[in-house]
Parts: C-alpha cells; structure tokens; sequence
C-alpha cells in the first residue's frame, strides 16, 4: 500500500513540473525579486537616506543601509501577498485541471483509492510549498548579497529595531522557516477550495478573496487574549516577530503549533470532502 | 464471469435520471446502451465504474478481481501535456500495474499506436486518443470494459478501426465490453446485444438482428445502371447517380435483392439507414 502511495506521490510531482503553468510560477516569483531588486538599486539609496538622516546623526551604522539584509527582508514581505496567491494558483491547479480535463475520472477508473489520491496531492503541495519558499529564500539571498553585500537590518515592527549583520542573517533565516507554516496554510487551503469546486476560475476567485480577507482580518487583530491566539488570520505574520528585539520562541512555538493544527484539519477536512463527492 | 447492475435508481434533485435500470454483461460478448443524449447511459457507466453512488441498486461481479472494470466515460481525457508513453506508465504505477519499457510498449501495440512516437499527446487525432485511453483502460486486464460514446468525434476510418479493436477484444481476449452510443448502425455492427434506454429506463432489449428491422427507415443500394432496374421502379426507389434510396418502412429487403439478382442488375452495397427514434416509440408502444 505505501508502494501504490510513493508511485501516486512520483507521478504528483512528475505531472506538476511537465506543466508550463509551474514554471511559469516560478519564473514570476524570480521575476518579482529581480524588480524588488532593480527597484532598490535606482531607488532604495535617496529614500533611506531621507528616511534615515536624522538617525546617522545621532548612531553608527555599519556598513551601508541598502544591503542584502534589508533587501531579502523586502523579499520576505512577498509571504503577505504574492507568494501565497502563486501558490495559491499552482496548487489549487493540481486538482482543479484535472477534475475539467477529465483525467480526474480516468485517474479514479484505474480503481485507486480517492483517500489515498486526494491525501497525496496534499502531501505534494505542502512539499512543493515548503521548497518554493526555500527557493525564494535562496534566490534572494544569492542576488540580494551578490549585489548589495551585508551590512546592519533596520526594520519596524512596533518600533525601529536595529540588527547586526549575523543576527539579521539567522532572524531572516527563521522568518523564512516560520514563513513556510503560513504558505502552507495558504496552499492547503487552496486546494480544499479546489476540492469543493472543482473549476480552475472560480477556485482562483475564492482563493484571492480568502487571501485578501486574511489579510485584512489581520489587520484587524481580531479577539482577545486566547481567542486573539487561536484566530488564524492572526497567526499568519507569526514570521514578523523575529523581528521584534527579543526574540519570543514560546509565542512562536505556540503560533506555529496551532497554525500546524489548522493545516491538519483542513487536510482531513479536504481528504473527507473529496471522499464523499461523487466523481462527475 | 459477468457483470450485472441490479435495479439502479439515480435522482438529481427532482430529476430521476435512471430508474429500476438492470443490465448484465458476459465475458467476451459485446453489450450495447443504446439511447438519445440525456437518457442516462453516461450516469449509469459512472456508476458501474464507482464514480457516482446509486441511490438504489448495486453493481454486481460474479468473480472478483483485483481491476474488475476499466472504462472510457464521456471523452478519452488524457494529460495532453504528456506523450502516450508517459500517459501510459502514469497510469500504470498508480495502479501497480507493470510500468517497465517492455509492458508499454506491448500496451501501446496493443491498441495499435506507434511505440516511437514522442509528441504530446495533444497533437493526437481523436482516434488515437481513444486508443490511449483504451490501453490505460486495459492496464492491469480487467475482465469487463466500459466504453461510453467511443465512436463520437472519430472519423470513418477511426469508427472502423475501433471497432475492430473493440471486437478483437471481446472474441479473442474473451473481454466483456459495454458499449453506450446513440449511433444505431455502429452499434449494431458493434454488438451482440443491445439494450434500448429512454428518459432513464430501460425499454427493451433485443439482438442488432432485430433491432435493425425496427430502427430501419430506408436503405440505399449502390450498384451499377439501378436507374434502369425494373424491380427497382416498382418498388418506388428514388435514384440518385449510383444509388437508390427505399423509403418504404417495412421492404422486405431480402427478397426484392434476390429479384435484383434475377434481373441481372449488379449491387455493390445495401445498406440500412436507421433511426432511433424509431426504436424508442416502438418500445412505447
């Protein structure tokens, strides 16, 4: 039985980098941080200059302030929006292509279990997600430090806070690995969206609109004290707070305990909703 | 060995779309679902083939086996963005069927395609499709196949060539397959035994033999100087170029060929030109 799953998990991965859609995907979100980047090298340099004149003033910066450090950060703000829609978008693809293709019957005529089908889909888009993450965080570091160096990180979140070029490294490292748990949850979603649609449009649609809704419900910090914990919406920047002075793993840990459980349990709920639909 | 669905019942809110439908198929015999589009033989394939749950009545096997069915339901529909080979050992090692070089390329000759080529399979004619789509259908050679439209889209010599196909499959492999259609002439070329079904039920179910004296509407001979024939004339033919149409509904076309024969006049051809709808008032009747 783990045999017929790894050969559903090879063919899963097999078919989503034989589609252009993928690679398309890719190619935008290397694209995105080519344009971050230009847009840094023209501009990034008089704005933190007018920003910052007061404060080099008063404190010694090391090194020069448009850096690869601050660079990668500006990549890692794409976690908010682009990144999880394009994922999104590839994911929710995986199912929604094939339910109008028909070869979501044909795959279901070969007298294969939907579990074990649907259930390995999910494991590949939780696997691509992470990678996709990995990847961005990789090629941002690569061109952001092959063209601005390193030097301190200056952020704000909740107030200016100032790092030193090692401890930017490690905290964009783990905002990063932090970030993975939210992508996921973003792409999980979409493909629970893809299980009760089934239709590549309309999944698009509702994937942006939950994404957006997100985002503004976490604007909105919705609930108080444990239930402001458990909402997801306000679990999904769990990833900004490495970048808070101190560093607090016990709210991190139990953000990303509890955004893992959402995940979960929007897996079971994808896997029980696709077993009990009939397959049209 | 065969296989039967037992009193099927299917509704869509309001809408029944099959009701009380039974059918049964033997090993090697070659099984018809005749019927208009929307009468229900796309639903009940689905449910033989365990996509869609009936609301009553069960799909029974008299000897289980490990792919008891393999089917086409609606269109062969395929990765395009994949060759044949790479469709075929997709769909082979998700179902733990042999996926080496050797099984493929007995899989796609089996079915007639070229084990060479390497194009995506959406550059394929329709044909072709079906022919792929009947090699994964067969991967891991279950007893029975289901085959629903399989003669849309294709053209004359593509409707030959499956249905060759589909024959070889029954009388040499000892295969049983259902076939859906609403093409009364394929599927009484194509089968041993057809069922008739109208609006979600079945309304007969007869041998093509019979079938064919009912669906028949006219039939057009084709021959050399008919126009000339005296039989013919009589029997109110109407002539065009080489061929001549009998509209009169119920000809008997056995004995007014032998009169041809008698006369002298060469026939190539007599062939009957059909009409369901004939089929299904006369199963109302």
């Amino acid at each position: 039985m783990q045999g017929m799953t790894n050969a559903i998990i090879r063919a899963e991965w097999f078919k989503l980098f034989r589609q252009s859609r993928t690679w398309y995907a890719l190619g935008a979100l290397l694209l995105l941080q080519v344009v971050l980047l230009l847009n840094a090298w023209y501009q990034g340099g008089s704005i933190l200059d007018m920003l910052l004149d007061n404060l080099k003033q008063s404190f010694h910066f090391q090194g020069e302030l448009l850096n690869g450090h601050l660079l990668v950060y500006i990549v890692l703000n794409t976690m908010w929006f682009h990144l999880p829609l394009i994922l999104m978008i590839v994911v929710s693809g995986m199912l929604t292509t094939e339910a109008e293709t028909g070869t979501l019957r044909t795959v279901m005529m070969t007298g294969i279990s939907k579990r074990r089908y649907i259930a390995s889909k999910f494991r590949v888009a939780i696997s691509f997600t992470a990678l996709t993450v990995v990847l961005v965080a990789l090629t941002s570091g690569s061109l952001s430090y092959l063209f601005f160096g390193t030097g301190d990180l200056f952020v704000f979140h909740g107030a200016l806070n100032f790092f030193e070029s090692p401890d930017a490294f490690f905290r964009l490292g783990m905002a990063f690995i932090a970030g993975i748990f939210s992508m996921v949850f973003f792409s999980v979603s979409s493909l629970l969206l893809a299980v009760i649609f089934r239709e590549t449009v309309k999944t698009w649609i509702v994937a942006a609109f939950f994404l957006i809704v997100s985002n503004l419900l976490l604007q909105m910090q919705i609930g108080q004290g444990w239930t402001r914990k458990l909402f997801f919406a306000n679990l999904n920047d769990t990833w900004q707070l490495f970048f808070e002075y101190h560093i607090n793993w016990a709210e991190i840990g139990v953000s990303l305990l509890i955004l893992t459980i959402y995940i979960a349990a929007i897996v079971v709920a994808g896997i029980w909703w696709f077993d009990k639909k009939d397959i049209a | 060995m065969n296989i039967s669905a037992r009193e099927i019942q299917k509704t869509y809110g309001k809408t029944t779309v099959l009701n009380q439908v039974s059918i049964t198929c033997q090993a090697g015999e070659v099984v018809g679902l005749l019927g208009l589009n929307g009468a229900g033989k796309s639903t009940l394939f689905k449910i033989l083939m365990g996509l869609v749950s009936p609301d009553h009545g069960e799909v029974v096997t008299s000897n289980p086996h490990k792919k008891q069915l393999g089917g086409i339901i609606e269109k062969p529909a395929l990765y395009e963005y994949l060759n044949a080979r790479d469709n075929l050992r997709i769909f082979a090692e998700i179902q733990g069927a042999a996926s080496d070089s050797e099984a493929l390329n007995a899989g796609l000759r089996r079915v007639g395609l070229d084990v060479h080529r390497e194009d995506k399979v959406g550059n394929y004619s329709m044909g072709m499709k079906q022919r792929l789509a009947i090699a994964i259908a067969l991967l891991n050679d279950p007893p029975f196949l289901v085959l629903d439209e399989p003669f849309s889209g294709l053209d004359p010599m593509g409707v030959i060539r499956l249905r060759n196909l589909i024959l070889e499959l029954a009388k040499e492999k000892g295969i049983g397959v259902l076939v859906s259609s609403h093409l009364v002439d394929e599927m009484i070329r194509t089968c041993d035994r057809i069922y008739v079904i109208n609006r979600g039920e079945i309304i007969r179910e007869d041998s093509p033999r019979v079938l064919v004296d009912q669906a028949t509407r006219s039939y057009v001979l084709t021959g050399e100087s008919l126009d000339q024939s005296e039989v013919l004339k009589g029997s109110g033919a109407h002539f065009q170029g080489n061929s001549a149409r009998i509209t009169d509904p119920h000809p008997n076309i056995g004995a007014l060929l032998k009169e041809l024969g008698a006369e002298g006049t060469t026939l190539y051809s007599c062939v009957p030109e059909t009409d369901i709808k004939m089929l299904l008032h006369a199963g109302n009747d």
